[in-house]
């Protein structure tokens, strides 16, 4: 007896939840299969749209700047109002964790690198940071924290022409931890308020941070800390340091690993949780069964063992090159699960630019699909009537370099998940 | 500027390194002056093999006795810098008895310690060795790292009074009358240590003798003195595998042939190589189907290297040198022999010699005997020591210690980090301030880090030669930043930017030939951690255009948080509440 | 030379302890059925996995890390990142000591489950906890530095061998549950009594790092085998559906309900039950690095498995913890005959009801009085990508109500929460799911894992049952 559904979703990052939760909102039975944990715990966290159009120009007014975008770009094939319909669902996903749906205008974020970032949504924790605010802002680093050195951010922000004054210092986060211990470690201490030891004796974690800080604050209106301000209780944890220390507190996106992406992580599990999707995680996809250009039932390993799960309309969310669904060898790209085209030039040494940061062409690996998000083969034809791509297996958009990651994912997982829902 | 010194060496490769150590030993003033970084060159370009002498026990005999001697000296005076793995030549079906009987008897002439194994026991050291394998003859290979033997061989020439200067590039050879009596060099940032952003100079430094020791440039250093130095420029493809597959120079035992060596070298494993002769040695094709040979034919000793994960590939130029006339035309005939030219008596030109060809197993050797004749032509009597006293790293070298609990850093970090700092090990790691690691990959932590930095300046390629920091998988992904923000505050932000971005741009450039599967999609994180998340690729702070700051969203008024998260909750909690399918309908349905 | 084995101490009751002398009189052997025979108890292990090129997947994203539940509480443990593929990196194949910081890790697999990049992070774990516990051989360690010439070396080694032993002991003693519910099996009522008695649990703690925190669970009175003989084997015959049992130690010893309950159910629906003999499955000993031990239970288990295969049979679990190790870490761990056919064929219990019947069926039209429970689903479950299963399948069963407390860890890890070192650690890593059983509605647990269940249960002092039992309620 197999495993039956309306909609299957191969995929379980912010696209897959995405159109899954869309696709169950349109009271479709919706199954979501994914292998490993998403990239969401790779990424800052913060919800992009459109940061840079594709000549490296500033965006403001993203939604102004969508329909410039090239011929295959995913925003092009879902349309401005699908990125709006997106951000809405992704809004009611965050509720009150997430800020910046008071307008359309890009936010600029302080990045742990120390330059700045237009985004569209951004946590909460975030928010007091924004770079078009004013006051005077001290960053805090920690010495064995090497990936945030706070001062050296600092006088980067300064040179990228902030409109506050910028100091950074770098402490010891208080307590007797190795020089080894993880992210979630500091945020479990901080969400906990666990015991520490000081050289004044035994103190909490919260009071024993803002005592460390406060001697350096010295007149800032506001206080940036690299995120790991708590996993479960990240506003308990910030507004404990806001009382004593007396000024507002926020985080710096940090890159992997990454608190706030776990935290949103957690939002998207919690909502298709409320909408009745069916989750099955841990194991890959490897084989699929089709007839008459449809996809009938994906199959899922384990050791040898294939389940097959069974479904009448097909989300492809499997990510690209760094969540594995888009893979290469020296011959060539592909699109493992359902082998569906992947465009590339023959020759590997025309898949990157020479300089580091040049326009790679691999970046932009990925499906090609049509208006309605069906990925195309090579001829241009339909692969599968009944197979959807969204998010980071899509082709044609740089999003490192555009800014544009989660803002694609949502839009395309979103019109995908309709779509799907829809026909069934 | 004008300096003077007694002997003037150009070159930063082990050879020049090796000569300006053996001459300040001596008590000769010494200057080295590099354009680069130390091994900038050919050294720094190499596989990393210490030469058992194996590999030209049959058509180089001359060269395999001197290799198996000086292998035996640096294991004694620079042990720190190498790893005896010991070496194979593997015997696979359709490759000649005759051959490896051949090989076996000039090891033993040769005095190279060589032994017959079968298939299963060379299996049994290398089980991952193709099941093919027939037999083997294992010789006293090793594995050595060129950049730690040239920065011992540096450190020790400034400790014995000599004065080394990298990115200092020899822009003309000063010839009066017919002797040679110093050279004009271009400092990129000013004589000392390199400092980004500060302007450079030029320096002529005056001196008795000037050895040029540029090996594949030797050409175009003698074309400044009007002298013809006929090197043989030969390229060499070598690609760096993720780990290691094996722990033994693995050969393949045949007439030397392309790609037919597998080194083990600190974490990784190297391929090599091919020998294609080329004209210029700054400018040269870097191919795919050299990297692509590599991996297919070397997987027929080691398969599992056709899966396997390439970081990156490199190539080096070796630089042959026949004397005038010999004719030969495949560059593979060439000898491996290195030969000092004394253009006096060559060329009627005084007070500079030339060396060439040889290899870096012999590099001590090629330094004896060149600083020997330069202090005859100088009329010092002191003789070499280099062959007796220790590198620096390399004294009373013990890892048995138990330096992890010492210094508190896990075991395999520990060890890596002793291993790679030898005796100098207890100075670095030894401090009261926490020491998390930096780069994760090759086990590096800030303490050791800082100590290379106050050798190199702000050139965080220079730390990484020393530290190996950068060098792993994630090839500066996730510590490029972290390596940087060391020289945060001792150097202001810019300088630390443009150190940065040339650290990663370095990595970049090799990392090309490698993007498929894995390191393509570590190419594809590091690309959206570095212009994703860091937004390096835009930074504000490096472009001309100020951002109009004003323009973006500084944050809702306390009304508009208040209405957008009563009406995002309450339309969430009507559709889930009302059990209307089509509730929470939106934009775009 | 240098093994000190310690198999020709005369075996007694490891659970509680033998140093203390608590039980006595132990049962002789001859009664035992041919899988139930004492297996004597080696102290060391060897093992020559070499997982280096299994660091070539990793991309540093340290995904792993941040679902990683011990390095979150632990200061020692520097997560899988290190453990896995940085440390396998780095290692030479020989001379290179494993940190010992493995043996911090809990087994709990999480980091597998969650490597974007499939890097095989609980084999190198495994792998490496292996070779730690090989490297403390520290007789052999002893020899050789002897014969170096380093006479104080050689003392220092077993001066620090000897403070380890105790520990490995213990270990030993823990992973070879089997051996110990063996032993008390015999006297279910005196063992019950003993080895929770007070003064005896302390001895046990101070001498051998056993928490006097915990009590150990309850001994059946009956065997599940000794049940299953009783009854006379299967009560349904049929070549066209045959399942074999692994009904694993503790549906064994414990809580023979749930064996009863699987037996039950599957002849419900016109199964033929086998019990084909059995050793212990391996995941203890695999947790505190006893590969040696683990094998020789796995060659049991595979060549008896791997014939009732041969005969038609699917293998079906119901400890996850024992599915897991015959799907995934026997084929990761060792090269056995017959051991791929045993992984492929290998189910949890509900798994394969619900691929092979109309369980969602049957559940949606059965009734039953159950009330509401709070489910936590077990790590090893989840890596089966099974952790939503007991969740949706009753979904739509009336009478009953199942609520998942969420995605942590239980925190014990099998025998990770009974040290006595751990045992905080081990509490702190609960914590979250003791709150949110808490918050649940039911105040009855339900998990899959035996060692999940005693956490519950200590943590919350629910009732705490296994999903076969409603199973068995709504359709038997």
């Amino acid at each position: 007896m197999a495993i039956e559904d309306d909609v299957c979703v191969v995929g379980g990052g912010l696209a897959g939840m995405t159109s899954a939760i869309r696709a169950a909102r349109k009271g479709a039975r919706v199954r979501l299969v994914s292998h490993k944990k998403s990239t969401l715990r790779h990424a800052s966290g913060l919800v992009d749209v459109l940061g840079y159009t594709p000549d490296g120009e500033l965006v403001a007014e993203p939604f102004d700047a969508l329909s410039a975008l090239p011929e295959g770009h995913p925003y092009r094939r879902v349309g401005t109002d699908a990125v709006r319909a997106g951000l809405d669902l992704f809004d009611q996903v965050a509720g009150d964790a997430y800020r910046g749906n008071h307008t359309d205008t890009n936010a600029l974020v302080p990045t742990h690198g120390g330059t700045v970032k237009p985004t569209a949504r951004y946590p909460q924790s975030v928010a007091a940071g924004l770079a078009s605010r004013s006051e005077e802002t001290l960053f805090v680093g920690f010495e064995t924290l090497t990936a945030f050195d706070a001062p050296l951010a600092a006088d980067h922000l300064a040179a990228a022409g902030v409109p506050s004054r910028t100091r950074g210092v770098t402490v010891d986060f208080p307590g007797e931890f190795r020089a080894d211990s993880r992210v979630t470690r500091f945020a479990r201490a901080l969400d906990e308020n666990e015991t520490i030891e000081t050289t004044d004796g035994p103190t909490t974690a919260r009071r024993a941070l803002a005592a460390a800080v406060e001697p350096h604050l010295d007149g800032a209106g506001r206080v940036g800390f690299p995120a790991i301000l708590g996993e479960d209780e990240p506003s308990a944890v910030r507004t404990a340091l806001e009382t004593r220390l007396g000024v507002e507190a926020f985080e710096v996106p940090m890159g992997p690993p990454s608190l706030p992406g776990l935290r949103l992580e957690e939002l998207f599990d919690a909502a298709l949780d409320e909408w009745g999707v069916r989750r099955t995680t841990g194991n890959p996809v490897v084989d699929f069964e089709a007839d008459g250009g449809r996809i009938r039932a994906v199959y899922v390993d384990r050791n040898g063992q294939r389940t097959p799960f069974h479904a009448d309309q097909f989300v492809l969310a499997t990510g690209g090159l760094v969540g594995k669904g888009i893979d290469s060898d020296r011959t060539g790209v592909v699109e493992p699960v359902f082998d569906c085209h992947v465009p590339h030039p023959g020759d590997r040494y025309e898949w990157f630019a020479d300089e580091a940061f040049g326009d790679h062409p691999f970046a932009r690996f990925g499906v090609a699909v049509d208006d309605d998000l069906r990925p195309l083969d090579a001829g241009g034809g339909v692969e599968y009537g009944n197979l959807r791509a969204a998010g980071g297996v899509l082709g044609g958009a740089d999003f490192a370099a555009e800014k544009s990651g989660s803002g694609i994912s949502l839009a395309t997982g979103h019109a995908a998940g309709r779509a799907a829902g829809e026909a069934v | 500027m004008t300096n003077s010194t007694e002997v003037l060496v150009i070159g930063g490769g082990s050879t020049g390194c090796g000569i300006a150590r053996d001459l300040a030993m001596r008590g000769v003033d010494v200057t080295l002056v590099e354009r680069g970084n130390l091994t900038h060159g050919t050294t720094g370009r190499m596989h990393g093999l210490l030469h058992s002498g194996g590999r030209y026990a049959v058509a180089d005999q001359e060269s395999a006795a001197e290799c198996i001697d000086e292998n035996r000296v640096l294991r004694r005076i620079a042990s720190h810098t190498i790893e005896m793995t010991g070496g194979l030549f593997a015997q696979l079906p359709g490759d000649s008895d005759e051959y490896f009987e051949e090989k076996l008897a000039g090891c033993r002439e040769c005095g190279i310690p060589a032994e017959v194994l079968t298939g299963e026991e060379a299996r049994e050291i290398e089980p991952y060795l193709t099941r093919d394998v027939e037999r083997a003859i294992r010789v006293p290979d090793g594995a050595i790292d060129p950049f730690r033997l040239c920065v011992a061989n540096a450190a020790d020439t400034e400790r014995h009074g000599g004065r080394i200067e990298t990115h200092a590039e020899v822009i003309d050879v000063l010839v009066e009358g017919d002797r040679v009596v110093g050279v004009e060099v271009r400092h990129e940032s000013g004589p000392g240590k390199r400092s980004h952003r500060e302007p450079g100079t030029t320096e002529r430094i005056e001196a008795d003798h000037v050895v040029n020791a540029t090996g594949a440039w030797a050409g175009q250093l003698g074309a400044m003195a009007g002298v013809e130095v006929e090197v043989r420029p030969s390229k060499g493809v070598m690609t760096v595998m993720n780990s290691r597959q094996v722990d033994t120079v693995v050969n393949r035992c045949r007439p030397k042939d392309d790609a037919d060596i597998v080194v083990p070298h600190e974490t990784a494993c190297i391929l090599g190589t091919t020998d294609v002769e080329v004209e210029d040695p700054d400018d040269y094709p870097e191919e795919q189907w050299e990297v692509d040979l590599m991996i297919e034919k070397l997987s027929e000793l080691v398969p599992m290297l056709a899966e396997a994960r390439t970081l990156r590939s490199f190539w080096g130029v070796r630089p042959l040198y026949e004397p005038p006339d010999t004719g030969t035309t495949d560059p593979t005939d060439i000898t491996r022999q290195f030969f000092l030219l004394d253009h006096a008596e060559r060329d009627g030109l005084d007070d500079m010699t030339s060396i060439v060809g040889g290899k870096l197993t012999t590099y001590r050797l090629m330094a004896e005997q060149i600083s020997d004749h330069v202090c005859e032509k100088l009329g010092v009597e002191a003789r070499c020591r280099t062959a007796e006293e220790p590198l620096p790293g390399s004294e009373d070298f013990s890892v048995l210690r138990d330096y992890m609990e010492e210094f508190g850093l896990r075991s395999p970090v520990g060890r890596r980090s002793t291993e790679r700092l030898g005796s100098r090990a207890d100075d670095v790691l030894k401090t009261d301030d926490p020491n998390p690691v930096v780069c994760t990959c090759e086990a590096v932590t800030r303490a050791e880090l800082e100590d290379a930095i106050e050798d190199a300046g702000t050139d965080l390629n220079a730390t990484r030669i020393r530290t190996r920091a950068s060098m792993g998988n994630c090839q500066g992904g996730f510590c490029a930043h972290r390596m940087a923000a060391l020289l945060h505050p001792a150097h202001d932000e810019a300088t630390t930017r443009t150190a940065l971005d040339e650290l990663y741009r370095e990595r970049w450039k090799g990392q090309r030939h490698a993007l498929w599967g894995e390191q393509l999609s570590q190419a594809m994180l590091n690309h959206a951690l570095h212009a994703t998340t860091m937004n390096r690729d835009r930074d504000p702070a490096a472009r001309e255009d100020a951002i109009e700051y004003d323009r973006f969203d500084a944050g809702p008024t306390e009304a508009q948080v208040g209405a957008a998260t009563d009406g995002g909750c309450d339309e969430r909690e009507q559709s889930s509440e009302s059990g209307d399918p089509n509730g929470g309908d939106e934009r775009g349905d | 030379m240098g093994q000190r084995d310690l198999a020709g101490d005369r075996p007694r009751c490891g659970s509680c302890g033998g140093r203390g002398g608590v039980i006595d009189g132990l049962p002789t052997m001859s009664d035992a059925d041919s899988t139930d025979e004492f297996e004597p108890v080696q102290v060391f292990e060897t093992t020559d996995m070499d997982l280096r090129p299994g660091s070539d997947d990793c991309y540093k994203c340290s995904t792993c890390d941040t679902s990683c539940p011990v390095a979150e509480v632990d200061d020692e443990f520097p997560g899988p990142k290190f453990q896995g593929p940085e440390q396998w990196r780095l290692k030479r194949k020989e001379g290179h000591a494993v940190d010992d910081s493995i043996t911090g890790c809990s087994n709990c697999m999480r980091c597998d489950d969650a490597c974007p990049s499939s890097v095989p992070l609980s084999q190198m774990h495994n792998t490496a906890r292996g070779e730690y516990v090989e490297s403390q051989r520290f007789g052999r360690e002893t020899l050789a530095a002897l014969r170096r010439g380093k006479p104080r070396e050689a003392l220092e080694i077993v001066d620090e061998g000897r403070q380890g032993l105790v520990e490995r002991v213990r270990n030993r003693i823990l992973a070879n549950y089997r051996t110990s519910a063996w032993f008390a099996s015999k006297m279910p009522r005196l063992a019950n009594r003993a080895m929770n008695f007070g003064p005896a649990r302390w001895l046990m703690e101070k001498t051998l790092g056993v928490t006097s925190e915990r009590e150990f669970p309850a001994f059946a009175e009956q065997t599940f085998r000794e049940w299953w003989a009783e009854r006379g084997g299967a009560h349904v015959e049929n070549p066209e559906q045959r399942v074999a049992y692994f009904h694993g130690c503790y549906s064994n010893f414990n809580t023979t309900e749930v064996g009863k309950a699987m037996v039950r159910v599957y002849e419900a629906f016109g199964y033929e039950v086998l019990v084909p003999p059995q050793q212990c499955s391996g995941t203890p000993m695999f947790a505190n690095g006893m590969l040696d031990d683990a094998r020789r239970h796995a060659e049991t288990n595979v060549a008896n498995l791997a014939a009732a295969i041969d005969g038609g049979a699917d293998v079906i679990a119901s400890c996850t913890s024992c599915s897991m190790a015959l799907r995934q870490e026997y084929p990761e761990l060792f090269d056995l005959d017959g051991i791929e056919s045993v992984a492929a064929h290998t189910y949890e219990a509900l798994e394969y009801l619900r691929l092979h019947e109309d369980l969602e069926g049957a559940l949606a039209e059965a009734d039953v009085d159950a009330g509401e429970f709070a489910y936590h689903a077990p790590c090893h479950a989840r890596n089966q990508g099974l952790d939503r299963q007991a969740i949706e399948l009753f979904a739509d069963l009336d009478g009953a109500t199942v609520e998942d407390v969420g995605d942590s860890c239980s925190g014990i890890s099998g025998t990770y929460g009974w040290k006595e070192e751990k045992y905080d650690y081990s509490m702190a890593i609960g914590e979250e799911m003791f709150e949110h059983m808490d918050a649940a509605d039911g105040e009855t647990g339900m998990t899959e894992c035996p060692t999940c269940a005693m956490q519950m249960e200590h943590g919350t002092g629910y009732e705490i049952r296994h999903p076969l039992e409603l199973l068995e309620e709504a359709l038997v």
